[in-house]
């Protein structure tokens, strides 16, 4: 049951009739029904696995808090991470570990696999699941009593599948201390719900169409615009993609009384890479900056160390995307880029980038670096990575692949982005004249329902990972 | 919030509206497209001058070859002019729809000519009433007032239920056509005046198809034919699949289904001087055995109704020949000029003299 179905808007329909007419205290468990319920539509088996986890980490937590001898705290911590960690890589990166051992013992690259399914969210809940029990183990956050309450807490529908990977102080201080939400929230839920479904069905699902036909065969188009075409359409088709999906999450949790964390800042307006990763999945970044970059150390024990810690984040974080070489590279990239800036511009380049002329010379060369990166991250393979590198840079000619209209719609968004952030006009839109809000709406729901609209709704990326 | 919530309903409401539920949309239609062709159609045939009550419009799919240019300019007439709106793959469900669009008052024509393919009807594969394909050909002349009607005419459910999204929200039927029309839009503009200006006269000048099927053989019995050399490997397949296409047994679906839209149609023009008049069109360039009829079929029921007149199936037999014949269900150009002149002169003689 993907957000962009029939079925979903139905479910969610349902959802929030149930939740508004029952008694305040049948709610959660309303909620965390209609999470499972949600999960199993994908493939019901893993529930189990969900229900296992969550069994753990609520054991886990609740023993470390309970008990103040540290090698049993640190013992509990060890086998809650160890559950999650294993299983993560069990599932998601067995077949990669097992076709790498197949190939230095010169073996078919499938002599060790196993016929694994991911299951959904894994990558998601895991993380969020372990920065609960981290963030009790640091005295950071109360374990929680109520095993429902924390059964919701990693099962709640609307980032369940692909985040944003909220914090567990974020979640209960909700939950806690629930209130219906206010007019305003409605009205920026159901906005950031409709603004969501056409990012994803309007602009991201028609560049993945360029995008898919580039990279399925990059033979077959050679040259530097195509190239470049396919890979700024793969640029564009992924953020419109997952910002998509966490716009349609912020938005439903808004019409359910939560408040989840902002996972998107525009990130192709970034001045540098370290402000496009303060923008770019921020929820992600967060997480690895709290849980692995400042826990090997951070910036604290000098230039070199700054840099091993970059490095190791990054590519830790990148393999968190997927199970290849390619995803490391990806992430290895990303954190020799932003070795690169911390070197040359020290801590400054920490410090956001004012709006000066050179802005947007900056902004051009971060997004040009970004689409690079994208390469790595998109191509099917290592080979193909680079044979679409050489293309963009040493083959000259070939014809464009993004069509006109696209072109004008690429431009708008970005007019859009801009006006975004100088002027908030989502804000002004939620609150300001009801012509206006109503206008805005329609025209989403029109652009959704003439371009957008599928028979087989399109998967978004994120559910992969 | 209530204000802003009801804000959005009424602005999609408008935008939708005004954007599809009124000629604006469907006068840039891609005109080489089903929705388009069906349009440019209805449109040339409202448009067309009636000078007086004596007109004859045939409705029909690709087996209708009626030439109006060929009748209407012979010497002497018949007295009656004659028009036709036929469009590939259409059957009787989107005949109603485009009879009501061209004559909303049902009072336009002397009379109506619809072909039969078989008056036994037997089923086969592709039943009618489930295809999707006829509310692309009629979205924009669709309206919410046919939504008691048109989507529970199609009998299974998932259908039904994209029927009536499609009709309440028309973009999801004209998707692929505005993004055709996004990459090239002042070309489709362009194209869309020049077809709606000029195409009413390339369709009265068209003549058909100049080939032949001449030398052609069938054996019925054993279901062999043998073409002469020159035919073509794609055109003998087709022939074949055409005329030895394996059908169901008939549980009588084709025949409910033309119950039910000849049944439409004989209601429009219930009480109206308009006559219905029903032929069979040429089967195959040679003529199939006869099967013994089947007597409840729909066409041989509504022969003794008031208006409606059921023309001799053999009527046209003389037809089904090679010589006149392109592939194995149509005529070419000289078919078709026969066929018309044999239908004007049946026309004239079942209707009468023309009124003055």
């Amino acid at each position: 049951m993907l957000f962009n179905t029939p079925q979903f808007f139905l479910f969610l329909a349902v959802v929030l009739i149930l939740f508004y007419t029952a008694p305040r205290s049948w709610r959660k468990y309303i909620l965390l029904a209609a999470s499972y319920f949600f999960y199993m539509s994908f493939i019901p088996k893993f529930i189990l696995l969900l229900l296992a986890l969550t069994a753990i980490d609520y054991t886990a937590a609740r023993w470390i808090a309970r008990t103040r001898v540290p090698h049993s705290r640190r013992a509990a911590l060890i086998v809650s991470l160890a559950a999650n960690l294993g299983l993560l890589g069990f599932f998601k990166y067995y077949n990669f570990f097992a076709s790498n051992i197949a190939h230095l013992f010169h073996k078919p690259s499938d002599a060790f696999a196993l016929s694994i399914i991911l299951p959904l969210g894994i990558s998601f809940h895991t993380f969020q699941s372990m920065s609960y029990v981290i963030d009790v183990y640091r005295l950071e956050q109360e374990p929680i009593a109520n095993p429902i309450d924390y059964a919701l807490y990693i099962a709640f529908f609307p980032q369940l599948v692909a985040g944003p990977i909220v914090r567990a102080r974020e979640f209960f201080g909700d939950l806690y201390h629930w209130q219906r939400p206010s007019s305003g929230d409605v009205l920026r839920g159901l906005l950031l719900l409709f603004l969501g479904l056409a990012k994803k069905m309007v602009l991201a699902d028609q560049f993945a169409q360029i995008a898919n036909g580039y990279f399925h065969d990059v033979s077959k188009l050679p040259g530097m615009v195509p190239a470049w075409s396919a890979v700024i359409a793969f640029g564009i088709q992924i953020y419109f993609d997952f910002s998509g999906y966490t716009d349609m999450a912020i938005g439903m949790a808004k019409l359910l009384g939560f408040h989840f964390p902002v996972n998107f800042r525009r990130p192709y307006l970034a001045s540098s890479i370290t402000d496009f990763w303060h923008r770019w999945h921020i929820s992600l970044s967060r997480w690895l900056r709290d849980y692995l970059y400042i826990p090997l150390g951070g910036n604290r024990h000098g230039s070199l160390r700054t840099y091993r810690n970059l490095m190791l984040t990054m590519l830790l974080g990148g393999l968190w995307h997927g199970a290849s070489w390619n995803f490391v590279v990806w992430g290895g990239y990303h954190g020799a880029l932003l070795s690169f800036e911390r070197m040359f511009r020290g801590k400054r380049s920490t410090e956001p980038a004012r709006w000066t002329v050179l802005y947007p010379l900056q902004a051009v060369i971060t997004f040009g670096l970004v689409m690079i990166g994208w390469v790595f991250f998109r191509a099917a393979n290592f080979h193909d990575s680079l044979y679409v590198l050489h293309q963009m840079f040493f083959v000259p000619h070939g014809a464009q692949l993004i069509p006109p209209w696209e072109r004008i719609l690429a431009v708008i968004t970005l007019l859009l982005a801009v006006l975004e952030e100088k002027k908030d006009w989502f804000e002004e839109i939620s609150l300001g004249p009801a012509w206006a809000y109503g206008a805005v709406c329609a025209l989403l729901l029109l652009a959704v329902e003439l371009i957008g609209f599928t028979e087989t709704a399109v998967p978004f990326v994120y559910f992969q990972f | 919030m209530w204000p802003r919530i009801l804000a959005i309903i009424a602005f999609f409401a408008a935008f939708e509206g005004i954007l599809f539920h009124t000629d604006l949309y469907s006068s840039i239609i891609e005109p080489d497209s089903t929705t388009g062709y069906m349009e440019i159609q209805l449109r040339n045939e409202i448009r067309r001058t009636k000078l007086d009550h004596n007109q004859v419009l045939a409705v029909g799919h690709s087996r209708m070859a009626l030439l109006p240019r060929v009748v209407n300019e012979d010497k002497p007439g018949s007295g009656y002019t004659f028009a036709t709106i036929w469009l590939g793959g259409t059957t009787p469900r989107v005949w109603y729809y485009a009879l009501r669009a061209v004559d909303p008052n049902a009072r336009n024509y002397a009379a109506i000519v619809i072909p039969s393919d078989d008056y036994n009807e037997l089923d086969f594969d592709d039943y009618q009433s489930e295809r999707e394909r006829d509310l692309h050909y009629l979205i924009a002349r669709l309206g919410l007032r046919d939504l008691g009607e048109f989507p529970w005419t199609f009998q299974d459910k998932t259908l039904q239920w994209q029927v009536v999204r499609g009709m309440i929200l028309k973009g999801t039927i004209y998707k692929r056509d505005f993004l055709d029309f996004l990459e090239h839009p002042a070309a489709r503009i362009a194209k869309a005046h020049y077809y709606a200006s000029d195409s009413a006269g390339w369709h009265y000048d068209y003549g058909g198809a100049s080939e032949n099927l001449t030398g052609l053989e069938i054996d019925w019995l054993h279901k062999t034919i043998r073409f002469p050399d020159r035919i073509p490997a794609s055109t003998r397949r087709d022939v074949e699949d055409e005329l030895f296409s394996k059908l169901p047994p008939d549980q009588g679906r084709q025949t409910a289904y033309l119950r039910y839209w000849y049944g439409r149609i004989i209601d429009y023009y219930r009480g109206t001087g308009t006559k219905l008049i029903f032929l069979r069109v040429p089967r195959a360039p040679i003529s199939p055995p006869d099967a013994p009829p089947k007597l409840n079929s729909a066409v041989r029921q509504i022969a003794s109704q008031p208006n409606v007149i059921v023309l001799d199936e053999r009527l046209f037999n003389q037809l089904e020949h090679p010589d006149l014949f392109w592939d194995g269900w149509h005529l070419n150009h000289d078919g078709m000029v026969q066929f018309s002149r044999i239908l004007a002169a049946e026309v004239r003689r079942v209707l009468g003299p023309p009124k003055p």
